[in-house]
């Protein structure tokens, strides 16, 4: 087309970049997640004021080198899943090696899908463990508080493991990796690393501080 | 955009006032720390700080002043793309009626979950992947 002269035309506004609808209702719908745990939280301290011998019985069965343990591993999967973002950003689907350098979106969030399972399995498996030491929802106070709370966030958890699977198939549907599927999956790590802090919260909250 | 975060950020410093005052009054007048409201107002701040916090970032980006945020603006200036809205869809009914099956069998009987929790896989991925097959296919 070199042959062909084009007028450039004057622009009346500047040229900017418009923020995305996407993303930003995804950030004002976790301040309303925020919230939510607020409320969970405001269950835990509230009842544990409430009774504090209660709490300091029970939460000497809680197992906290294996929670730190799964903690570990749902901070490395926001990691994964941070890098699927950079590759997302690239607009790069697939890997184009084997190197983690050269992976892609598919790839990493495979990798943190991966990781959140272990979480998800680390968590069934205290549960069950706790059933057996008499701690159950119905036990008691501190049991409805715990359960209520990590059991909330572990269904968010495992929406977010839903989510990364439909990421990864829109991946897979379009022929071309676009802009709209590069979207969902920096809007599902937003999600992802928020479901991530509210976790170290309640770690802090339940493990440490007890 | 710039009233916004500002508006955001007054709503975050307000909430985190707040949030003192009533810790504060409630160790004066019972002697102990009321958790709900403690906690309830505090993260209220971390809710507007938060969003503050991303507008600003998102304005940052932009590189300019929306055509909407300008007094000099013409309406044809706001004339891009504003984003993806679907014209109309079914799914968002059909994954509210899963939801709701799957509700009701927590009322019922947890037998009715199994039809609830199909009914609602098939109307999330179908409302997923609306816009990426069929004429839409991209």
């Amino acid at each position: 087309m070199d042959h062909v002269t084009s007028t450039s035309l004057e622009r009346s506004a500047p040229v900017v970049n418009r923020p995305n609808t996407v993303a930003v209702g995804t950030i004002v719908w976790l301040g309303s997640e925020v919230m939510f745990f607020a409320g969970l939280f405001a269950i835990y301290f509230t009842l544990r004021s409430m009774s504090p011998e209660l709490w300091a019985g029970e939460a000497g069965l809680l197992n906290v080198p294996w929670a730190f343990t799964i903690t570990v591993v749902l901070v490395l999967s926001s990691v994964t899943m941070q890098f699927g973002v950079f590759a997302a950003e690239r607009l790069q689907p697939r890997a184009t090696g084997w190197k983690p350098t050269q992976w892609g979106m598919v790839e990493w969030f495979f990798a943190s899908f991966a990781l959140g399972a272990i979480f998800v399995a680390g968590q069934t498996y205290e549960y069950a463990v706790l059933v057996s030491e008499h701690v159950t929802l119905s036990s008691s106070a501190y049991g409805s508080a715990f359960y209520i709370t990590t059991g909330f966030h572990g269904l968010h958890v495992l929406g977010g493991l839903i989510a990364m699977l439909l990421v990864i198939g829109r991946a897979y549907s379009a022929k071309r990796f676009g802009h709209k599927e590069a979207t969902s999956a920096i809007v599902v790590s937003y999600y992802w690393h928020f479901v991530d802090v509210v976790w170290i919260g309640l770690f802090i909250v339940i493990y440490f501080l007890k | 955009m710039k009233t916004n975060i500002g508006l955001f950020w007054i709503l975050a410093v307000f909430f985190v006032l707040a949030d003192a005052a009533y810790t504060v009054w409630s160790l004066i007048d019972h002697g102990s720390v009321e958790w709900t409201g403690t906690l309830g107002i505090g993260l209220a701040g971390v809710l507007s700080a938060f969003i503050a916090f991303y507008v600003n970032l998102s304005y940052k980006a932009q590189g300019g002043e929306l055509p909407e945020d300008r007094l000099d603006a013409a309406i044809d200036d706001g004339e891009p793309e504003q984003g993806f809205f679907s014209p109309w869809s079914w799914w968002p009914l059909a994954l509210g009626s899963g939801a709701a099956v799957c509700f009701l069998a927590l009322a019922v009987g947890i037998w009715l979950l199994f039809i609830g929790v199909a009914f609602t896989v098939v109307a999330l991925v179908g409302w997923t992947y609306e816009y990426q097959r069929g004429n839409f296919g991209h």
